[in-house]
């Protein structure tokens, strides 16, 4: 009798143990409960010692690079000479249809625009924030500058930064729009 | 047999505990509660906007089935409403503005009308009433005999796009009702709490001529460079006790995973394949879980920080992005499409590294940065969905998922 019971015993835990499905099961049926807001709330302060960071405003990027280039007419006429080169989605090799526009590019680097230094921004479509993303957007940025260094021109002259998904041209949700923010730009620094 | 008998309801036990394992809805089974307001003090504005934020945190714990009416009743009345006769708890409190302008909270919660919980409550600024209501919740977790709910007392601190190059940096409550922008103009992204007191945080700066990554003490407001590299420069992971970093650095145009000594102010480094290594976060006492494109294509990947093997830790999905880890799980994004020209389905997954089972966590969207929480209660993520950005919560244990959407702008990235 003993046998009998320590047996279902052990029996009723294999079949306990033993059915879990390994097939991820997912609810899609009111799982998501919206919270309600309570309030538009605008940026507030709790104590004083918050507020205080507060003081790192907007005055450090006006004084970027970017304020240097515009004062310059000849870098910036130089900057739309240069083409943006664009990339497949998830991929950071240069396309066939874009060598000419790198020949060209390199072409302008390595001659009306011999005395800049050239930043290259690379960029990602809208599908990710993350680091992968970005580190998207900086391999399509060293392959544009592995390209150029090929075709003559100084490493010591490049640098690189990407913004991945955070800096798009077009907003809209469309194929062309998300082919558009797949690229590297080209900014000239003096 | 004996042996065997424990053996097995050992395996029962481990396997009842695996958060991986989906737990069946139990909105039947669980206790009612109602809410009753005996405010005095303040507007009905504000006495509503207390009350529905102590809703959705009753809500949140997912362990009561929360009744949204909104009741009034005498703070020392002997019975609860009416209406609330057969509930199992009643949940009552009063808002009491003081002469100094300081918002004081007297709660009780009675069962049958027998008063089985009493506590006050103060608070200088009646602005960051939410985190009272948090704290209350809190407590009652508490006093149900629940798994604490740190995390809901904790802050979390984001990045918002609000235009191309443009973006702010936020510190806010879990549910965004509370928003103080910390870090204004500029680009800066990639937030994470230096410590886990969350009295200092670091972030990646754009505006200089190279990334830079930067370190903010809140308490005194100041600003320190901790370094900078070409292409990238993002603080992934900051350990336990606050001493090492994993930073994603990208020298050469080469993303890496490096070690950084707040003490020693000594880097290393730690991955050195010719593709991507990203994301790096820390597991265990000496090893890393990181994201790398070694196999053709993004996925998780884990080492050991004194060895250079590598092993692969994810099998399902073929484009896996982003990920946190709490002790044996670990959570993760996958695409789940891989269209260029129509909206992709980016999902979260759980996985245990003891077991092989798989969780979806999420179903629609793109669902990305997922953040355990410190007590790895509950994991936290970014959802954007149909032009709506927010921010998740779920919780692992009780199978919801809450959203609370921004007012405006997206959010970048986000800890917690």
């Amino acid at each position: 009798m003993k046998s009998i019971v320590i047996s279902s015993v052990v029996i009723a835990l294999l079949v306990l143990t033993g059915c879990s499905s390994k097939e991820p099961a997912v609810d899609t049926s009111s799982q998501y409960e919206s919270v309600e807001k309570v309030a538009p709330v605008q940026s507030e302060t709790v104590s004083s010692d918050e507020s205080s960071v507060m003081s790192e405003d907007g005055s450090r990027a006006s004084a970027s690079d970017y304020a240097s280039v515009s004062s310059s007419d000849s870098m910036s006429s130089l900057e739309n000479d240069l083409s943006t080169i664009y990339f497949d989605f998830d991929k950071f090799n240069i396309r066939e249809d874009m060598q000419n526009n790198i020949a060209n590019d390199a072409s302008i680097v390595n001659g009306a625009a011999i005395k800049f230094s050239v930043k290259l921004e690379g960029n990602c479509d809208e599908w990710g924030s993350d680091e992968y993303n970005f580190a998207l957007g900086l391999k399509r940025a060293n392959s544009v500058k592995k390209s150029l260094v090929a075709q003559g021109v100084n490493t010591n002259r490049i640098t690189m930064v990407s913004f991945g998904e955070s800096n798009p041209t077009c907003t809209e949700k469309t194929k062309d729009c998300w082919a558009k923010n797949r690229r590297v730009d080209f900014k000239l620094l003096p | 047999m004996k042996i065997l008998i424990s053996f097995l309801m050992a395996i029962t036990v481990a396997f009842a505990s695996d958060a991986t394992i989906e737990v069946i809805k139990r909105v039947d089974s669980l206790p009612t509660i109602a809410v009753e307001d005996s405010s005095e003090s303040y507007d009905n504005k504000f006495k509503m906007k207390f009350f529905k934020s102590l809703i959705a945190d009753l809500n949140v714990l997912s362990i009561f089935n929360v009744d949204r009416y909104h009741r009034e009743v005498k703070y020392d009345a002997n019975e609860v409403a009416y209406e609330n006769k057969d509930m199992d708890y009643v949940l009552r409190y009063r808002l009491v503005k003081s002469d100094n302008g300081s918002l004081n909270v007297n709660l009780k919660i009675l069962t049958k009308n027998d008063t089985v919980f009493v506590k006050n409550y103060k608070i200088n600024n009646p602005k960051i009433y939410m985190f009272v209501s948090h704290t209350i919740a809190y407590d009652i977790n508490k006093f149900m005999g629940e798994d604490p709910v740190e995390w809901m007392k904790r802050k979390v601190i984001f990045s918002r796009i609000i235009a191309p190059q443009k973006s702010e940096l936020v510190i806010a409550d879990y549910t965004l009702e509370y928003q103080h922008v910390v870090v204004k103009g500029g680009f800066n992204i990639f937030p994470k709490w230096a410590n886990k007191e969350q009295t200092a945080f670091y972030y990646s700066s754009l505006d200089e001529k190279k990334p830079t990554l930067k370190y903010v003490d809140i308490k005194t407001a100041k600003s320190k460079v901790i370094g900078s590299s070409d292409g990238m420069m993002i603080c992934s992971d900051v350990s336990d006790d606050g001493s090492k970093l994993l930073l994603t650095k990208a020298p050469n145009g080469q993303p890496d995973i490096y070690m950084y000594d707040v003490n020693t102010k000594i880097t290393s480094r730690l991955t050195k394949y010719g593709g991507i290594d990203v994301s790096g976060s820390f597991m265990g006492k000496d090893s890393i879980v990181f994201v790398s494109d070694r196999l053709g294509y993004p996925n998780i990947f884990s080492k050991n920080i004194n060895s250079n093997s590598v092993e692969q830790m994810v099998y399902y999905g073929k484009s896996n992005i982003s990920c946190s880890t709490f002790g044996e799980y670990i959570v993760y994004k996958s695409r789940e499409t891989s269209n260029a020209f129509a909206n992709n389905t980016f999902n979260l997954h759980l996985i245990s590294t003891e077991t092989d089972f798989i969780r979806r966590l999420t179903a629609v969207g793109v669902n990305e940065f997922p953040r355990f929480s410190v007590d790895g209660d509950a994991i936290i993520f970014i959802k954007n969905y149909k032009a709506q950005s927010s921010i998740g919560i779920i919780r692992l244990n009780h199978n919801k998922n809450y959203l609370f959407p921004l007012k405006y702008g997206k959010v970048q990235s986000l800890d917690w």
